[in-house]
């Protein structure tokens, strides 16, 4: 991957601590590298921060409006002409609605379609159950030839984004909502698909985490240090392909695991662990994540905190793998 | 002498359909069953497009420039697997080994095929990704024109109508959609099971240039592949007033061939009524 300085010099300025905002100053990037790059919108142009990438691509854009159907059968339609097409979307349509468009269109047919899905998870609290995601990850992980992002940070969003270049197939790259993603991983660090990012050492027990619970994780363990416990931080960015081997080192290595996700506790990346693990090396766990249920209105922050997903909740349940 | 040339035009594209419904029933009589009532009506249009009005290189499957055919409606893959045969696209013998172990054609289309766009048969899918090729064409600058055949049944899929509106909105004169409009489906008559009428009007609503034709008047047909784009900043849509079954009388007009069985013995009765190519 070419790694020259980015188009864009303020994008992190611009991105504001949020993936989905990221995800759109790097298509600027992506705009000026690759000439079959074509933007899909589903009403979508402030969502994701595209209005800069249109204002300088309008012959590579294409608005298509509130239809995510018809945005990804376009996009897989515009792939087999030979073009890049990045879908703007909402990931609780993008997915849910537009399942079968996804799988047929994109996934069995293995066109190079990237969907950008922001909004995930219960990154848009006030919006209510309809625009929550929690479903995604197993939707779109259950699928072959379908690549699995989940940026914990802007700079991850960004390289990425900027990845999707080399991926022969289709890609769902999962970003937030208007929710900050503070910084977690080293901004100088490359984004290696498949290859987990180990952010803290530790032997006593390990967490595996993605997304926004990434930053949850590693509060969690530098609490933990302090009461003596070694909990090692995975930033598993990629769930699909699914980095096994670092999952069964810390299996190996420690005395538990922790799986941390704004997703359904169903399907996700605890499901992908708990696969893995259940075959290959059945090991002690404890799931971060949503419980089976539609979450209430509120807040990002609190209602994370209300269904178990925060640095507290983490640390809990690490404390119970390590201490027994 | 113009006249002559599009008589015999005329001509051989009813023997290369007549052709394409014998492999048809070959195709299913290889798979023991199949749809032959919508094969059959998509018939006579399908010969006029694969043997006069696209521009194809059956040698050169992805040749950029290559029209675009999408089969939305793809339960009808015997009569694409049919032209895809005689066209040179596959081999002949494919037609011996529909659904077949490992066989390039199942019931409905494979994108890995050889002449295959898209993999299709979920319905109210092709026109949105034949939507998103003509987008492509001009993208590109490619002087490629796309063609995409619905059932009318498929019409009662909604994402349909969110491509119709994009087409128009985007005024893709480079996207033809046709209609086989058989006006039967799975389980009885569309106008019983849920209308599509007034369907020339839908398209005209929807900022189409609109014809519609017989679609097994093999004249009829060439004329209006001929003169596309109808309208220099609409896309097309031919309804093709067509017979399910079309060809084979104990086929015709039924939802009971929508699907069926094919046996040896039906196998000979179509192509005994059919005749010799």
């Amino acid at each position: 991957m070419n790694t020259a300085a980015p188009v864009v010099a303020d994008w992190r300025t611009r991105a504001a601590n949020q993936t989905r905002l990221a995800f759109g100053q790097a298509l600027l990037e992506l705009g000026a590298r690759e000439s079959r790059t074509v933007v899909v919108s589903a009403d979508t142009q402030d969502l994701l921060g595209i209005r800069p990438y249109i204002e300088r691509y309008r012959d590579r854009f294409i608005e298509l409006g509130i239809a995510e159907q018809n945005a990804i059968g376009v996009a897989a339609g515009l792939a087999t002409t030979g073009l890049r097409p990045y879908v703007c979307a909402y990931a609780p349509f993008i997915t849910a609605r537009s399942m079968e468009q996804v799988r047929n269109d994109v996934a069995y047919a293995n066109q190079r379609v990237v969907i950008g899905a922001a909004a995930s998870g219960i990154s848009l609290g006030v919006a209510g159950g309809t625009h929550h995601a929690l479903e995604d990850l197993a939707l779109m992980r259950s699928l072959p030839n379908m690549t699995v992002i989940v940026p914990a940070d802007i700079d991850e969003a960004y390289k990425a984004t900027l990845a999707t270049l080399d991926i022969d197939g289709p890609v769902y790259l999962r970003l937030g909502g208007r929710t900050e993603e503070p910084p977690v991983n080293d901004s100088e660090a490359p984004f290696r698909l498949g290859r987990a990012v180990k952010l803290r050492p530790g032997s006593d027990v390990a967490v595996i985490a993605c997304g926004a619970l990434v930053e949850m994780a590693v509060r969690a363990s530098d609490v933990l240090k302090r009461e003596g416990i070694g909990a090692r931080v995975i930033n598993m960015h990629t769930i699909k392909p699914f980095d096994r081997e670092t999952v069964l080192e810390a299996a190996a290595e420690t005395r538990g695991i922790v799986t941390a996700e704004e997703h359904h506790l169903t399907g996700g990346l605890g499901g992908a662990v708990a696969e893995l693990l259940a075959v290959e090396h059945p090991t002690r766990m404890r799931m971060v994540g949503m419980p089976d249920i539609f979450a209430m209105v509120g807040p990002t922050i609190p209602l994370r905190a209300k269904y178990g997903m925060s640095a507290e909740a983490i640390a809990d349940a690490c404390r119970a793998l390590a201490l027994t | 002498m113009q006249h002559e040339i599009r008589q015999t035009l005329i001509k051989r594209l009813e023997a290369e359909a007549r052709q394409v419904r014998r492999n048809i029933w070959r195709a299913l009589r290889a798979g023991g069953s199949g749809h032959a009532g919508g094969s059959l009506s998509a018939t006579d249009i399908l010969a006029a497009l694969y043997f006069h009005r696209m521009r194809i290189r059956p040698g050169e499957p992805n040749w950029p420039e290559r029209d675009r055919f999408v089969l939305s409606k793809g339960h009808a893959n015997a009569a694409l697997g049919a032209v895809l045969a005689q066209a040179g696209f596959v081999d002949d013998a494919v037609l011996d080994r529909f659904y077949g172990f490992e066989s390039p054609f199942g019931m409905h289309p494979d994108i890995k095929v050889a002449g295959v766009e898209m993999c299709t048969g979920a319905l109210g899918h092709g026109l949105a990704v034949a939507t998103g090729m003509a987008l492509g064409a001009r993208i590109q600058k490619l002087p490629f024109h796309t063609f995409v055949m619905l059932g009318d049944g498929e019409l009662h899929e909604g994402s349909n109508w969110e491509a119709a509106m994009a087409a128009s909105h985007y005024r893709l004169a480079n996207l033809t959609a046709i209609v086989d409009h058989n006006k039967i489906s799975q389980s009885g008559r569309v106008a019983d099971i849920i209308s599509v009428d007034p369907l020339a009007d839908k398209w005209r609503a929807f900022g189409w240039e609109v014809r519609e034709i017989d679609g097994h008047d093999m004249a009829a047909v060439v004329d209006t592949l001929d003169a596309l784009p109808l309208h220099p900043d609409r896309p097309t849509a031919i309804v093709a007033h067509t017979v399910k079954g079309k060809g084979v009388s104990f086929a015709e007009n039924t939802y009971l061939w929508h699907s069926n069985n094919v046996n040896d013995e039906i196998l000979a009765r179509a192509l005994a009524e059919l005749g010799v190519p």
